[in-house]
């Protein structure tokens, strides 16, 4: 039922003036407290400033955090309260097997165990093996969402290195081509995902311009999106389109920041370009490269909106936030939905924590260096 | 992109040699450098402008099969025919009513990120006091977490507050600086300034609100600038939010209004002029302010990324 303009907007607008005056409340409060206790108006003044942050952190961050995790180890679809099930959630999604194929013309269904799908069937020679799980949409879009990342994210950053190069070239009108290159990454995803779904539709810009190659080759025109062969390279595509110019503009930054004089003594020891590019430029920009590539994997983990746009057959999964979002508001299994959501958790922790653990032995940082020194 | 150099000259006198000289090389490189220059921007623009080609085409310009930018005739009447469109399917979902609902969510949630985050920006590094450190090492680590843990039980507190479908989870909790980047950026900036200006209005019994108001937020509004112009392209942009708490057609943003709209087609032979056009028109606002406020909005990504 729609309240009309005024009945939606009004009632937010007065909550939102009355929140925000609770908020400043809070701050005086804490504020108050601690000068009561004895604390110097310097701590007492910093603390109440960042209280809107943790309120908001309480709330919306160890709060909600808290019950995710509780609602992973429950059955829960918003109609009878959460029942407590354990690790049920957790056994169900990491229920895989490995089944040998005797022969090519075996069918999946027939190595794995009941209730089980095939994920990945590899055939070698006259046998192979069937990846199977009982989730079988999480597993193939963990197989969608991962690959996805590891290579759109390195792919976009040599992309953008080498961009940035280019702009380093002492360019006339540079802040022109800063801003066109930057432009993908400011436009609505939602209306590039559609604008994309539209280029390499059937009869799209892409397949178009391509078809003289086709016809050349005598190849069928492809059906990117919704051929498992080339779903992920047209999202790996989509991807690149959108970020490769906006890092460069960042590892740009990091170029223009390095000091000449690091390059005429270089110059000086007779290097040449390479060894100029690998021992002054990489080093220097390597806490740029690494922001980019925390970032950019994490975004690239959480692909939503493009997933959301563009529909993929079933054989070749979507991606894991869409999905969980599915799982939580479209089946409503929001116990199940927790426990997948936990586990991207964790999968992004773990691979932040490698760039991190790795990152000591190739980002160079000039401040810390120095101190040691 | 032959515009005349100082070198030009030089380049002249050099023709007549045939070994290339060091003013030839640098003019090759040049070509080479400006080629790949504009491959790159091709590959920018070649979507885009595919972008508004269509969304100008007829239905009948749309499956031909051939690459094809100008459309002719160009029907600019799309722009209206496509809220025509929408509200033949839903009365309420008139152009002014969707463009008002995503303004109401961009402002609200813009004022409220920006204002709360320069305040815990201020405290974080302006003041000592115990605990500083540790609480924004924790706050920048926020952002690993994804939205995705922290939504179900979102939804579920909103659904127990009754705020379900309406605008409330998507403005005023960014009054809680929900976003860690903002006072990041504002924290780099707060400290390049200097301690001696406090101290002046310290001396003349200036308590901190009046600094902050009269002497920081001043002083603070290039980051400011620069906030506002991500902050209000995040949320004009913003899908996923308005996407989980909205289900009444007639409360959506453009985001949700295209997917409404994307989903009330035909599967076999969308309308992609008119979706286009909407496409066009969502993009239109964000891409004007980008244009304004390039250099804050660059500047804005820079000082997170390099001095990060």
């Amino acid at each position: 039922m729609d309240p009309g303009p005024l009945n939606s907007y009004l009632p937010t607008l007065i909550r939102y003036i009355l929140v925000a005056v609770g908020v400043g409340v809070v701050m005086v409060v804490v504020y108050r407290v601690q000068i009561a206790f004895g604390v110097r108006r310097e701590a007492a003044t910093g603390r109440a400033l960042v209280m809107p942050w943790v309120i908001g952190f309480l709330i919306f961050n160890v709060f909600t955090i808290g019950s995710s995790l509780y609602l992973s180890f429950t059955e829960y679809n918003l109609f009878r309260p959460p029942e407590w099930i354990g690790l049920q959630n957790y056994q169900e999604l990491f229920s895989v097997s490995f089944a040998p194929l005797e022969s090519r013309n075996q069918r999946s269904s027939d190595v794995l165990p009941p209730r089980y799908r095939e994920v990945i069937r590899v055939e070698v020679g006259d046998g192979g093996f069937v990846f199977g799980a009982r989730e079988d949409g999480f597993w193939r879009s963990i197989k969608l969402t991962l690959p996805y990342a590891f290579l759109s994210v390195p792919l976009g950053l040599i992309g953008a290195l080498g961009v940035a190069l280019l702009l380093n070239q002492k360019v006339r009108g540079l802040g022109f081509w800063r801003v066109l290159y930057y432009m993908p990454a400011i436009l609505p995803v939602v209306a590039t995902a559609l604008l994309w779904r539209w280029m390499f539709s059937q009869n799209g810009l892409i397949n178009s311009a391509l078809s003289p190659i086709y016809t050349l080759f005598g190849w069928e025109t492809p059906r990117w999106f919704t051929d498992p062969a080339l779903a992920m390279p047209a999202f790996i595509i989509v991807s690149l389109w959108g970020i490769f110019g906006s890092n460069s503009v960042i590892l740009l930054a990091g170029l223009k920041g390095i000091p000449k004089e690091l390059y005429e003594a270089a110059d000086i020891d007779g290097a040449n370009e390479w060894a100029k590019f690998r021992h002054v430029t990489i080093p220097m920009l390597s806490p740029a490269i690494f922001y980019n590539l925390v970032t950019g994997t994490i975004g690239a983990l959480q692909v939503f909106e493009v997933a959301a746009f563009i529909q993929t057959p079933e054989s070749v999964g979507t991606f894991l936030n869409w999905l969980i979002y599915q799982e939580a508001f479209t089946f409503r299994n929001m116990g199940m939905a927790s426990a997948m959501a936990w586990i991207m958790l964790l999968i992004i922790l773990a691979l932040t924590a490698l760039i991190f653990r790795s990152s000591q032995a190739w980002v160079f940082y000039q401040g810390a260096r120095e101190e040691a020194a | 992109m032959t515009t005349p150099t100082p070198t030009k000259a030089l380049e002249d006198q050099s023709r007549v040699r045939f070994a290339p000289t060091p003013v030839q090389r640098v003019n090759i490189r040049r070509i080479v450098v400006y080629g790949l220059l504009i491959l790159g921007a091709a590959i920018v623009l070649i979507p885009f402008l595919w972008m508004i080609s269509t969304s100008l085409k007829t239905p009948a310009q749309l499956f031909t099969g051939q690459v094809n930018f100008i459309p002719n005739p160009a029907v600019p009447a799309n722009y209206l025919e496509v809220w025509t469109q929408l509200s033949s399917i839903k009365p309420g979902m008139t152009f002014w009513r969707i463009m008002g609902n995503t303004l109401f969510i961009t402002i609200l949630a813009m004022f409220g990120e920006i204002f709360s985050a320069s305040l815990v920006a201020y405290g974080f590094a302006r003041f000592r006091w115990r605990g500083r450190n540790l609480l924004f090492a924790i706050m920048l680590s926020t952002v690993m977490i994804p939205g995705i843990v922290t939504r179900v039980p979102g939804f579920l507190i909103w659904r127990e507050l009754g705020l379900l479908d309406t605008y409330d989870p998507l403005t005023w909790p960014s009054l809680f600086a929900w976003g860690p980047l903002y006072v990041f950026l504002m924290r780099q900036f707060f400290m390049t300034i200097s301690a001696e200006i406090e101290e002046a209005a310290i001396m003349d019994g200036a308590n901190v609100v009046q600094i902050y108001w009269h002497i920081m937020l001043p002083l603070i509004r290039p980051i400011m600038l620069a906030i506002a112009v991500l902050s209000f392209q995040g949320n004009w942009n913003n899908f996923q939010g308005p996407l989980l708490y909205l289900s009444t057609p007639e409360l959506f943003p453009l985001a949700l209004a295209m997917r409404f709209f994307d989903q009330s087609l035909s599967k076999e032979a969308p309308l992609w002029n008119y979706m286009m056009a909407m496409a066009t028109m969502m993009a239109l606002p964000v891409l004007v302010l980008y244009f304004l406020a390039q250099k804050q909005f660059l500047d804005g990504i820079n000082i997170g990324a390099v001095k990060g």
